[in-house]
């Protein structure tokens, strides 16, 4: 019954992997840019959403509304003022811009916010911490469950607009050829923004929950972008349903890993992050050419 | 008026407006005055953690200094000769390499005369390393000092080979007697569940706190060492509740503690726990706090509290007043490194005063060796050990509570036991967690 409460709280955890993990995996399957800057930014989102609960007392839902368009906008910025600029670089560009951008995003949230320990918890009540017990030894929280079920929300929405309507279907031929849809008069870099800007979104929502799970403080989204990474690794670059199978993947890799024993349960996750990635590899031959938004 | 004192008098001056004028103003003025700088200014050299990871410890020490300046401002007098004091402050970013390379530079750059450093192993060990490599005076607080000590290549059982460092701090043993004692003021069945990391101080912990632990006569129950950085704790909370185990014991970085109990909350321990005793998070009152209602009533221990009845030497204020003008300036609530960075101050200008001259850094080096002096972390004596170049300081246990009605904060920190320091005085009852 313990193993079976293992693998429970391993697809829970799988489900907010993949929820923090969205924006990167859609990011880089529209622009093929690795956003090394993407944990800081669900950090900075984070940040927002706090000062909106501690400041102005909005409920962190309701600062959810406030702030998804805010940082949409930020994602908009972004994508013109550093993301396109280094795209015209070449590959490895964007990889030291983004890097630099996590580094100077970190330090002007230490300046602005210090070094204090930050969390929503206390803002959503209990909710944080309620449950069901199951079993004795299966409970489910009430968190979790949300964190879940928006993963699946988020996802499958973005995955059905990407194949099913006209602007989904735009960005997918433009992640395709950028140079190719400009001859039938779409602006590739409008689409790249706009692209930026709901992966920002995204990274709102990742923020709201990794403040509701834990703390955060200005230099937590180093640890974040690993797991991310791994999850986006783990489900195929730019697929939207392979991030969800990714995270949780990860997750019950690591809770199996801890049920061995607890110090197994990062490199548990890491194996079969590096087992996946051999395995890519040595099946088809790493081309990244090839890795685009794949629609279902 | 002296030669001395009007070469005192003038930088002063110039230091109080460009304070005014910001750090960076200082750090020029710093520069400046590095090249008039002769025998009559003693160079002081303060490192600390002010930004990065570590930022919580480094976070009053602008505070602290500004309290030291202040009490330097009219030099220090040692033998009838006044000398001008310039305390240059650095910050590690909480990078060990950093540490090393910003002593190194106050050492050959600065020509600083005593070296003082604070916080943890990553800021503290590379700096003494490089202060005993190039011969500087330096002393040292606030990490536990088998890791200083040891850590550093000396051996159980020999003579310290250190000549230049020296650090005052807990240690294991004071840890393992403030639990003893905390532990003993609340019926519980003994059961002590344990999580410590595998990290420098979660190993050092679990093969020295743990056997005392036992040898107090505890059970431990230790479901094995887990990695920083753990999202999912299932595992070790169903280990703890087939055990039983009403009291717990951790070591964690704060996120993985936020981590963690929240789901020890989710799955039904926390509310089974008696005592639930942490250590390394939970030291300032932002890590408490941001766990909402969990976070009431979780022991602590602190290595400084405003209730010491000790004052600092150096500024002659008590721990209340120092903790009253720290929320006062900042309008944050105090932490206990605000006492523990002023006793470096105060045990430092104790030895650069018993040195007679304290330009020389060999003779500051011989007083520390036999330094007995106050400080605000109370009294600090080199010749006591437990090991050469070491003088433990105590570890009082503490529980967050509620702060009465009308505080400004939402937390207060009272003191539970006393064991390792009988003078320091018990302010409340320890209450159960559930």
């Amino acid at each position: 019954m313990i193993f079976l409460n293992q693998l429970v709280q391993g697809v829970f955890l799988g489900a907010y992997y993949a929820l923090v993990a969205c924006s990167l995996s859609f990011l880089f399957g529209v622009m093929r840019i690795v956003n090394l800057a993407h944990g800081s930014l669900v950090v900075l989102a984070a940040f927002v959403l706090f000062e909106l609960a501690d400041r102005a007392g909005l409920s962190p839902w309701l600062s959810l509304i406030v702030a998804i368009p805010a940082m949409a906008v930020v994602g908009w910025l972004l994508q013109r003022l550093v993301l396109d600029r280094s795209l015209r670089g070449g590959m490895l560009v964007p990889l030291l811009s983004t890097f630099g951008l996590a580094i100077v995003l970190d330090n002007l949230l230490f300046q602005r916010f210090g070094a204090d320990t930050r969390s929503l918890a206390p803002y959503i009540g209990d909710l944080s911490f309620d449950s069901w017990s199951l079993t004795d030894d299966i409970t489910v929280g009430r968190l979790d469950v949300l964190i879940l079920a928006v993963a699946i929300v988020v996802l499958g929405g973005l995955q059905t607009f990407l194949s099913r309507t006209r602007l989904g279907r735009t960005i997918r031929a433009t992640a395709e050829d950028p140079s190719v849809v400009g001859l039938i008069g779409i602006d590739a870099r409008a689409v790249y923004a706009l692209a930026t800007a709901i992966a920002m979104a995204m990274a709102t929502v990742a923020g709201a929950f990794l403040a509701m799970r834990t703390t955060f403080d200005p230099y937590s989204g180093g640890a974040q972008l690993i797991f991310a990474f791994e999850t986006v690794v783990i489900g195929g670059f730019g697929s939207l349903w392979g991030t969800l199978a990714g995270g949780i993947v990860l997750g019950i890799a690591q809770n199996i890993g801890a049920f061995i024993s607890p110090r197994f349960f990062l490199i548990a996750g890491h194996l079969v992050f590096l087992g996946v990635l051999v395995a890519r590899v040595w099946l088809s031959g790493l081309n990244l050419r090839r890795l685009r938004v794949r629609a279902a | 008026m002296s030669e001395q004192d009007r070469a005192g008098a003038m930088p002063l001056g110039r230091r109080a407006v460009l304070t005014a004028a910001g750090a960076g103003g200082l750090v020029l003025a710093s520069r400046r005055r590095a090249l008039a700088a002769g025998a009559d200014t003693l160079k002081v050299g303060f490192i600390s953690p002010r930004s990065g990871a570590l930022a919580g410890f480094g976070e009053t020490d602008g505070y602290v200094l500004e309290v030291a300046r202040k009490a330097l401002a009219k030099g220090l007098n040692v033998g009838g000769k006044t000398y001008t004091v310039q305390l240059i402050d650095r910050d590690t970013q909480s990078d060990p390499a950093r540490a090393g390379q910003l002593a190194r530079s106050l050492i050959n750059d600065e020509g600083v005369d005593m070296m003082l450093s604070t916080s943890t192993p990553e800021v503290v060990n590379p700096v003494s390393d490089a202060c005993e490599a190039a011969g500087v005076p330096s002393l040292s607080t606030v990490m536990p000092w088998e890791a200083w000590y040891f850590g550093r290549g000396a051996k159980p059982g020999q003579p310290s080979p250190f000549r230049w460092t020296y650090l005052f701090s807990f240690g294991t043993k004071q840890f393992a007697d403030a639990y003893l004692s905390q532990w003993s003021l609340l019926p519980t069945n003994k059961r002590v569940g344990v999580m410590y990391p595998n990290d420098a101080d979660g190993n050092a912990i679990r093969a020295h706190l743990k056997p005392l632990l036992e040898k107090g006569g505890f059970t431990v129950f230790d479901p094995g060492p887990y990695e920083d950085g753990t999202t999912d704790y299932s595992a070790q909370i169903a280990f703890f509740k087939k055990n039983h185990c009403q009291i717990f014991n951790t070591f964690p970085i704060p996120p993985d503690f936020a981590t963690f109990w929240r789901q020890a909350a989710q799955q039904g321990y926390a509310r089974t726990v008696k005592i639930a005793q942490i250590a390394k998070t939970g030291l300032f009152p932002s890590q408490v706090t941001a766990l909402g209602s969990l976070g009431d009533n979780l022991a602590t221990a602190v290595y400084w509290h405003p209730d010491w009845p000790y004052k600092s030497l150096l500024a002659g204020i008590s721990g209340r007043e120092l903790s009253d003008g720290y929320e006062h300036a900042t309008g944050r609530q105090w932490t206990q490194q605000l006492g523990a960075s002023l006793s470096l101050f105060d045990v430092g200008f104790a030895a650069l005063r018993a040195s007679s001259n304290p330009k020389d850094k060999a003779a500051v080096a011989k007083a520390l060796s036999t330094l007995d002096t106050p400080s605000m972390v109370g009294p600090v004596n080199f010749t006591k050990g437990p090991v050469g170049n070491v003088y433990a300081t105590p570890i009082i246990g503490s529980q967050w509570v509620k702060a009465k009605a009308g505080s400004k904060f939402r937390l207060d920190c009272v003191i539970t036991e006393n064991a390792t320091d009988r003078n320091v005085p018990v302010t409340a009852k320890l209450r159960p967690y559930s």
